[in-house]
C-alpha cells in the first residue's frame, strides 16, 4: 500500500539549526568520564602507581588552593580601588583648599585695586571717579547699602503628597519680578544675596532655580535698592505686579513685600574684562609690557552683549 | 578519591592561609572560578553516575581553568574580551545548570 509517505521518512531533527546549544545542554558531562568507564569495564581496573597517586594528589591540592584563593581574591574589596579613592578624596580636598585660598587672594587684590584706583583718580580726575562710582553701581562691581524694597517669595505648602510644580516658585516668576523691579527704577537687585547684573541669568535646572549659576533654595528674598514707596507703586503698575497677585491668589505662593530702611547688597562676582581701549590722548605708562600699543580690542557691541 | 581529598585539602589550605593572587592574573580569575565550578559539578555528577575517575576529573578541572583563562587572555588581546567572557560564561552556565539538574535527579529522584 502506497501512502503519501512513499519513501523513507527523512530523519530530520526539527531544531537542527540549534545543534550547538543542544550539544551544550544535552551533553554537559565530560565524555571522557564515559570513555574511561567503558574502558575500565572492558579491561578491568588498573593498579595506580604510587607516583601517579602522588602526582594527582598534589595537582588536586594545587587546584583547590588556586581556586579558593581566586574566589577569595574576587570577594575581597580591591585594595587598589580603595587606595585610589582615598588619593582622589585627598586631591579633591587639597584642590578645594587651593581654590578657596586663591578666591580669598583674588578678593583682597580686587579690594586693593579698587582702593588704589580711587586714590589715583581722586587726585587727578574727580568727574571720572564719579562716573566710575555710578558705573560700578550699575555693573554690580561694588557692594551697596541703601533703602529699598524686600520681596519674599515662598513655595506654597504641599497639598497631600502630590508635588505640584505650579505651586512652587519658578524661575520665570523671579525673572518677571526682577524685570519689573528694574522697570520700576531699582538701582540694584540681589536675589538671596546674589547680586544681579546685566549679565546675570535666572534659569532653572531640574527643580532648582539658578541665579548666576548658583542654585538657590526657597524662600527667595529679592532685595531692590531704590525709593521703597516709588518702587512699590510703579511695580504695581507694570505686569510684574499682576503676576505677583496671580501667584498669591491662584497658586497660594507666599508673596511678602516690605519696605526696608537699610538693605545691604553684596558686590557681584568680578566682571570679566571683555573689551578695553585706550582713549585718545591718554599717555601710556612707561616701561609696562606692550607700551605704546593699546591692548585689547573688540567691538562695543560685544561689551554690551547679554 | 585521592583527587577529591587533595582538592579538599587545597581548599582548606586556601581558606586558612589566604594566599594573594598576583595582580597580573586578576582579570582571569572570574572565568577561571566559573570553569572550576563547572568541573566540580561535572565531577559530582560523574560520581553519582558511578563513572567517576580521578584522572578525568583532574584533567578536566585543569584544562577548564587554563582554557578559560586563555580565552579571556586571547579576547583581551583581540579587543573582544568582554564578549568572549560572556560567551564562556553562558556555555559554562548552561553546563553547570544541566549538571546540577542531573545531580538533583540522582539525589531526590525528581
Amino acid at each position: 500500500m502506497t501512502s503519501r509517505h512513499g519513501g523513507l521518512p527523512t530523519a530530520r531533527v526539527p531544531d537542527a539549526s540549534m545543534s550547538l546549544l543542544n550539544d551544550v545542554a544535552r551533553t554537559p558531562l565530560e565524555p571522557a568520564y564515559q570513555t574511561v568507564a567503558d574502558q575500565r569495564a572492558r579491561e578491568g581496573r588498573r593498579r595506580a602507581t604510587v607516583r601517579y597517586r602522588t602526582m594527582s594528589g598534589l595537582l588536586a591540592v594545587a587546584l583547590g588552593l588556586a581556586t579558593t584563593s581566586a574566589a577569595l581574591a574576587l570577594r575581597a574589596p580591591q585594595p587598589a580601588v580603595l587606595a585610589a579613592r582615598a588619593i582622589l578624596e585627598k586631591q579633591i580636598g587639597e584642590r578645594t583648599a587651593a581654590v578657596d585660598g586663591l578666591r580669598m587672594q583674588n578678593a583682597e587684590t580686587a579690594q586693593k585695586i579698587a582702593a588704589l584706583q580711587a586714590t589715583v583718580l581722586a587726585a587727578r580726575d574727580s568727574p571720572l571717579v564719579e562716573q566710575l562710582a555710578a558705573d560700578s553701581v550699575l555693573s554690580g562691581a561694588s557692594a551697596l547699602t541703601g533703602p529699598g524694597l524686600r520681596i519674599t517669595l515662598s513655595d506654597a505648602p504641599d497639598v497631600g503628597t502630590v508635588v505640584d510644580p505650579d505651586r512652587r516658585v519658578q524661575d520665570v516668576d523671579l525673572q518677571i519680578l526682577v524685570n519689573g523691579l528694574w522697570a520700576a527704577g531699582a538701582e540694584a537687585i540681589a536675589v538671596n544675596d546674589h547680586r544681579l547684573t546685566s549679565m546675570t541669568a535666572i534659569r532653572s535646572a531640574g527643580s532648582a532655580i539658578l541665579v548666576d549659576l548658583n542654585p538657590l533654595v526657597g524662600p527667595y528674598v529679592v532685595d531692590a535698592i531704590g525709593d521703597a514707596s516709588d518702587l512699590q507703586t510703579r511695580l504695581a503698575r507694570v505686569s510684574a505686579g499682576q503676576h505677583l497677585a496671580t501667584l498669591r491668589t491662584t497658586y497660594s505662593i507666599g508673596v511678602d513685600v516690605s519696605a526696608k530702611r537699610s538693605l545691604e547688597l553684596p558686590a557681584a562676582s568680578l566682571p570679566e574684562l571683555r573689551s578695553a581701549s585706550v582713549p585718545v590722548g591718554v599717555p601710556l605708562l612707561k616701561g609696562s609690557a606692550g607700551a605704546g600699543t593699546p591692548t585689547g580690542s573688540g567691538s562695543p557691541s560685544e561689551a554690551g552683549a547679554g | 578519591m585521592i583527587a577529591v581529598l587533595g582538592l579538599v585539602i587545597g581548599v582548606v589550605a586556601g581558606l586558612l592561609f589566604e594566599p594573594t593572587v598576583p595582580v597580573s592574573l586578576q582579570p582571569y580569575l572570574p572565568i577561571a572560578v566559573v570553569a572550576a565550578l563547572d568541573a566540580l559539578f561535572g565531577g559530582l555528577r560523574a560520581l553519582l553516575d558511578g563513572i567517576f575517575d580521578d584522572r578525568v576529573f583532574l584533567v578536566s578541572f585543569l584544562s577548564n581553568v587554563v582554557v578559560a583563562a586563555l580565552i579571556v587572555f586571547l579576547g583581551d588581546q583581540l579587543g573582544v574580551g568582554s564578549q568572549l567572557s560572556t560567551g564562556v560564561v553562558v556555555v559554562l552556565g548552561i553546563r553547570i545548570f544541566s549538571n546540577a539538574a542531573a545531580i538533583r535527579r540522582h539525589l531526590f529522584k525528581a
